[in-house]
């Protein structure tokens, strides 16, 4: 939320943006057997932003996602004694479509709004709604804001009969933020916020053989960020940092850094720069425990301890009313990235994504 | 340890960041007005970013509530 008086849009912009994104194989050396070709999906989004009135705006977002390939099925130690991975022999193919809507009403003191959401595939259904409010005070130099979200999510996995899987679950997420932004200077701002989620239900990964998971999970995350515009270069910097925290034992840091730098009137670079370094689960395991059936256990890579480097670079240009976006990103993981000791997976994974967008504003 | 060292690290880089405040008046606030000052300058591109993260890494929260899940994470 802007540390400013809020306006409603007094445009609409349409906007439409295709990615693609491509992980990396996973490296011979790590597996044991199936495919090593992992995901590759292509995004679709849209986006309508409209004034409704003199007072409110509404948001339309939407994406539509296609994806194929390999994922990991479960670790073992190999005749080596190295690890390594079995992945799922058959190349899936899935979509995912989803809806979002967002009315905002505008005041002289601030805004408040309502948001639905829904997201589908094949094996899992999600229905969303939320609530957010911001204050503006001091001038309106100083602006508080907070919000509530809630969601119900279903999940029946496919091929549950073959493979002995679930069938029928579900997982209820609670989640709410408190945010306060300042106005520094005439060139800079700061927000920082932090965000509370709890989720009940069914947490395991029913495509992950021997994975068990606990049945609630809490997570806090504290995000600040900070813009400050160098007149001089007609460029702005971006700087983010997310501390983070779990009762699943994880711990993680974020760094974010974006150099926003104007060219002319119609064409903007930016490139941007990404640090992530998390710790593991307390009951990951490398190499999957089958002995302690009903104690949590997974080797699932997210869980493990890693950190991860990316790099990307945007380039906009602005054509009267219509803006076309390019943006390419490239990320790795490495073991050796992480603040924090612990277990690492050999199925860290690495990609590639590009996107290219175009909006028009009438 | 080093979770109380980061803490404590944030908390100091916030201090001496917003110990310079300003009273800035309304027409002095053309700069903070433009689309890149914004804390979300590109919301499709944070909503795709999001998404992906969620799905390959173990942390998520921001500066709103969570949305719904998905079946990738």
């Amino acid at each position: 939320m802007p540390a400013r008086a809020d306006t409603p849009p007094t445009e609409t912009s349409l906007g439409y943006r295709i990615s693609t994104y491509e992980e990396d194989k996973l490296p011979e050396e790590f597996l044991f057997s199936g495919s090593p070709e992992r995901y590759d999906i292509t995004i679709h989004q849209f986006q309508l932003v409209t004034p409704v009135g003199e007072n409110y705006g509404l948001t339309l977002s939407s994406s539509y996602e296609s994806m194929s390939g390999a994922s990991p099925w479960y670790a073992l130690e190999a005749f080596d004694g190295e690890k390594s991975i079995v992945m799922s022999g058959a190349t899936i193919h899935e979509q995912r479509r989803d809806y979002n809507l967002t009315m905002r009403r505008y005041q002289d003191n601030g805004n408040y709004a309502f948001s639905l959401g829904t997201s589908k595939e094949n094996d899992y259904d999600s229905w969303s709604g939320g609530f957010d409010m911001a204050r503006n005070f001091n001038n309106d130099l100083t602006t508080l804001s907070g919000g509530i979200s809630f969601s119900n999510d279903d999940i029946n996995p496919t091929d549950a009969a073959l493979f002995n899987r679930v069938t029928d679950e579900s997982k209820r997420t609670a989640s709410g933020f408190f945010s306060l932004s300042q106005i520094i200077d005439q060139n800079s701002l700061f927000q920082s916020s932090l965000n509370i989620t709890r989720h009940n239900g069914f947490l395991t990964d029913p495509y992950k053989l021997g994975d068990l998971r606990p049945e609630s999970r809490t997570q806090v995350a504290w995000s600040n960020a900070y813009r400050r515009f160098f007149t001089s270069l007609d460029a702005a910097i971006h700087l983010d940092l997310r501390l983070y925290d779990d009762d699943f034992g994880i711990n993680s840091v974020t760094l974010d850094a974006s150099w926003y730098q104007n060219i002319g009137d119609s064409w903007q670079v930016t490139p941007s720069i990404r640090y992530y370094s998390q710790s593991a689960a307390d009951f990951f395991t490398p190499v999957n425990d089958f002995t302690s059936p009903g104690i949590p256990n997974s080797s699932d890579y997210r869980l493990a301890a890693y950190g991860a480097v990316s790099g990307g670079l945007q380039v906009q240009t602005r054509l009267d009313d219509l803006t076309l976006t390019f943006v390419l990103e490239r990320y790795v993981t490495d073991d050796g990235y992480s603040l924090y000791g612990g277990d690492s997976s050999p199925a860290l994974v690495n990609f590639t994504r590009m996107s290219l967008g175009v909006s028009y504003t009438f | 340890m080093k979770k109380n060292l980061l803490l404590i690290s944030a908390t100091v880089c916030i201090a001496l960041v917003t110990s310079g405040c300003q009273p800035v008046q309304a027409w002095e606030r053309g700069t903070l007005a433009k689309p890149e000052m914004a804390i979300d300058a590109d919301p499709m591109e944070t909503t795709l970013n999001n998404h992906i993260f969620f799905s390959k890494e173990a942390s998520n929260g921001g500066h709103s509530a969570a949305g719904g899940g998905c079946g990738c994470n």
